[in-house]
């Protein structure tokens, strides 16, 4: 399968702002449901996201967390695609407080860049702190555009 | 416990559930902090760890898991995706020369 472009895979359509959730499992399901109505996943994708959240959590530091599906759940995957949703209230991950959920379906290897990115952000305090309190969508998808050159 | 020299580490795998989204972001991290070495990092599966890997880093969670999927190979546990200590020691010891405990 073809990797998708970087365009394709996070656009300002899937970056949702000012979200609210009663807990993980709910951010999860909502972060889920966007995946499914962009049309990536089909609906038991969700269970799987949930599923992996579980045994490990996606949380990775400075308030974000990326949840995706297991290793089985590969194949409820249609295309490959990755949304955010902020939650700026904050949400209790296992201990650990999320504000950004990043949500990934991924089949291909074409969202390597903008992990990689998003890597990269999160060491940076100050970017890290820009990505959570972004105000738009535009602003969110820029920063984690992946920079031109090759690395 | 299974120990690797430094000087005979070719490749070293992160590897998490589904290798699509932790293991992608801290494999990325890791190969940027070995860019002036010769050591290859790959992300996987824990199921599909690749037969040649001298490393695996994995969540503390997989741990088992990848230990018996690559039986008397140095398996190093993390919980931190950024920044975990565990990770960092192993990145030093591979850049400076020295010994990486599994």
């Amino acid at each position: 399968m073809a990797d998708v472009p970087l365009a394709d895979l996070l656009s300002v359509d899937r970056v949702v702002l000012g979200g609210t959730a009663g807990g993980w499992e709910d951010a999860v399901r909502q972060v889920g449901e966007l995946l499914v109505s962009s049309g990536a996943v089909s609906p038991d994708y969700v269970d799987a996201m949930v599923e992996r959240e579980k045994s490990v959590s996606t949380f990775v530091g400075e308030g974000v967390a990326i949840p995706h599906g297991t290793l089985a759940g590969r194949d409820l995957v249609t295309r490959d695609a990755l949304c955010v949703m902020q939650f700026p209230g904050g949400v209790d991950w296992h201990g650990d407080e999320v504000v950004l959920c990043i949500g990934i379906a991924a089949r291909g290897e074409g969202h390597v860049p903008i992990l990689a990115r998003l890597a990269e952000l999160l060491m940076e305090p100050d970017r890290a702190a820009a990505l959570r309190s972004a105000d738009t969508a535009g602003e969110v998808v820029a920063l984690l555009a992946p920079e031109e050159s090759p690395a | 416990m299974p120990s690797i020299e430094a000087t005979q580490v070719h490749k070293l795998v992160v590897a998490c559930d589904a290798g699509m989204g932790s293991s992608v972001m801290l494999a990325s991290t890791v190969r940027k902090q070995l860019a002036a070495t010769d050591i290859t990092v790959e992300h996987t599966p824990v199921n599909h760890i690749p037969d040649d890997a001298d490393i695996v880093l994995c969540h503390a969670g997989l741990a088992d898991r990848a230990r018996r999927a690559v039986p008397g190979r140095v398996v190093v546990p993390f919980q931190l995706f950024l920044g975990d200590p565990a990770v960092t020691r192993v990145v030093e010891a591979l850049k400076s020369g020295g010994t990486v405990d599994g």
